[in-house]
């Protein structure tokens, strides 16, 4: 269960961190075309869909890092069980929020899909294809706090406030 | 249900999920699904897929991993010594000292970059941990850089001139010319406060740091900012000479910060793969907020409020300076809950007919936002520069923002400054068509 964990949150790294590399030489490609004379046809909508798969892809690892930024003021006054209950309140609106997040997220690329939708682009790219990252990604960000909210339900630390605790002790 | 009880429920709402320490990009999308809840609204899953779509497929936007991931390369090389090495001799007996190579930095920095939290996230890898090294204080350290993170929105190139550019149908050229002097203003209002409150402390924040330096030695120290200025040359001159949009600048500089990390010898396979994974949490982090906050503008959008807030104003029959007064206020307030490019984009349909009408300046007015802007990047709960900066060091948000507190005054008489001598935006665009 471990190691699938750990592939579940790499993968989530992975994708994200090959998306923003791809998107990095794709637009360095365009530059180096252009001097030639040469143009790639939606490069420019092309890099705007590698972003939202390099940011949605990511969500989930970025989640169990600990780097979503919340305001912890409240949090790190308090102390075991008032601690654990105001945890488990953030965990079950995270879990609702971004389980309706990857709901509909993925019920537009399924209307894309379904509606046969092309993207308005020079290149004509069918909408739901570019919009999977988007579905996908969201899914990983509420299966990460689903994650973290078994772990909290069997006592044990959750991911992300190991993670936080580290940065914090690093100060 | 009236518009100001559904304010009120919302604003409770809000401080209660942040308090309690709920995701901030999660309570943005929360609040706006509770807001369109309140107004009956049918669609709100539709609205929030779109959204979320629209929200992070802009190319503009892409500049922001890619400045990003630069500094998380630079952060791995040898630069960020170099840079301190370079500048901390010239800085070596005025008062602040290296306090000023955030301010300076991020001023150089901000004429690559069209976003302040980039500006903030790329020298504050360099910066913050240096200056924690020499045993400067956190605060000032915190709060210089959260300042002055904030000139990547002034000094051009710049993405949110941009986009009020368009929208007020105001020249970018002469937006970005206007730019120029009140971010000189802004880097030298900073530098005032910290030499002033350096002095104020008997010194005592930097006195860790007492290392002299001779003549010689400040010139080969000049030597080290070669590599870093030959960077910033290429991705500078790359823009202002029109070859590339600042995205491909960007990426342009990605490629570069790889080239110099090899020349340097800091180029490792695990550096790169760390500098892709540092680049994509604080790109993932942001983008969650910026998905969160595109909803929240488009559901504030439906609900009508920032529409009836600025009605508001408007009704109250003001003069010009009075509704300076009032509008800086209102952004402010704005600024504290919405984004920046946000705030612009909602409020400029409504604000700019009245702002003619009062016979102010468009191009005034363009410069006058984004300072208004940058002074809400650093307030919570939704400062951008404050999420970044939480980010890099671990503070608690609200110690950053009360960090920030003295740059956010230090931006509140720039635009005092700028109010009663508007010739300091005016001059340079006006050289221009002359």
């Amino acid at each position: 269960m471990q190691t699938l964990k750990h592939y579940f949150y790499l993968a989530s790294a992975v994708l994200s961190g090959t998306s923003l590399v791809v998107m990095t030489l794709l637009i360095l490609a365009q530059i180096a075309a252009r001097m030639f004379g040469v143009i790639i046809p939606s490069s420019e909508d092309f890099a705007g869909w590698l972003l939202s798969a390099t940011i949605f892809f990511g969500l989930a690892y970025t989640f169990n890092t600990g780097n979503h930024i919340r305001v912890t003021i409240l949090l790190s006054r308090l102390e075991g069980k008032s601690r654990r209950l105001v945890e488990f309140f953030n965990l079950t609106a995270g879990v609702l929020i971004s389980g309706y997040l990857a709901y509909y997220t993925a019920f537009t690329a399924y209307e894309s899909y379904i509606y046969h939708d092309v993207t308005d682009t020079y290149l004509a790219v069918p909408l739901w294809i570019v919009q999977t990252p988007m579905a996908l990604g969201s899914l990983f960000l509420l299966i990460a706090i689903v994650d973290s909210y078994i772990a909290a339900l069997q006592g044990e630390k959750p991911g992300f406030i190991a993670h936080e605790d580290a940065l914090s002790a690093a100060e | 249900m009236d518009i100001t009880v559904i304010g009120l429920i919302l604003v409770v709402c809000m401080l209660l999920m942040l308090t309690s320490g709920i995701w901030v990009a999660l309570t943005l999308t929360g609040i706006s699904i509770i807001g369109l809840q309140l107004i009956g609204n049918d669609s709100i899953g539709l609205l929030l897929g779109t959204s979320s779509w629209s929200a992070v497929t802009g190319w503009s936007l892409t500049a922001l991993p890619l400045f990003i991931w630069m500094g998380e390369i630079l952060f791995r090389t040898r630069l960020s010594q170099d840079l301190f090495e370079g500048l901390s001799p010239m800085l070596s007996r005025f008062p602040g000292k290296l306090l000023h190579v955030n301010i300076l930095s991020c001023g150089i920095f901000a004429a690559v970059s069209g976003s302040s939290a980039a500006t903030a996230a790329t020298i504050g890898r360099m910066t913050l941990p240096e200056l924690s090294r020499r045993g400067y204080n956190d605060t000032m350290a915190i709060g210089t850089l959260a300042g002055s993170g904030t000139l990547g929105l002034l000094i051009p190139p710049s993405i949110i001139l941009i986009v009020y550019g368009v929208s007020a149908e105001v020249s970018i050229a002469r937006l970005f010319l206007a730019g120029v002097m009140p971010g000189l203003v802004l880097i030298l209002l900073f530098m005032a406060f910290t030499a002033g409150w350096t002095l104020m402390q008997g010194r005592k924040g930097e006195v860790a740091d007492n290392v002299q330096y001779s003549t010689k030695e400040k010139l080969q120290a000049l030597k080290k900012l070669i590599p870093i200025v030959l960077l910033i040359g290429g991705v500078l001159g790359s823009i202002y000479q029109g070859i590339a949009t600042p995205t491909e600048a960007a990426a342009f500089g990605v490629a570069g910060s790889l080239l110099l990390s090899a020349m340097l010898g800091s180029f490792t396979l695990r550096g790169f793969i760390d500098s892709v994974a540092g680049a994509v949490k604080n790109s993932c982090m942001l983008g969650l907020i910026l998905v969160g906050a595109h909803f929240l503008t488009l559901a504030m959008g439906f609900i009508g409020i920032p529409n009836a807030l600025a009605t508001w104003i408007a009704d109250l029959g003001l003069s010009p300076i009075e509704l300076i007064i009032y509008l800086t206020v209102f952004f402010v307030i704005m600024g504290c809950f919405l984004d920046g490019i946000s705030v612009i984009v909602l409020t400029t349909s409504v604000v700019l007919p009245m702002v003619t009408q009062a016979n102010i300046d468009l191009l005034w007015f363009g410069i006058f936002l984004v300072l208004v802007v940058e002074m809400s990047q650093i307030t919570p709960p939704v400062g951008f520069n404050l999420f970044v900066i939480q980010a890099l060091t671990g503070k608690n948000i609200l110690y950053v923002a009360k960090a920030a507190l003295p740059f956010f005054f230090m931006i509140a008489i720039a635009i005092v400054l700028i109010t009663m001598y508007p010739e300091i935006v005016l001059y340079l665009p006006t050289m221009m068509t002359s």
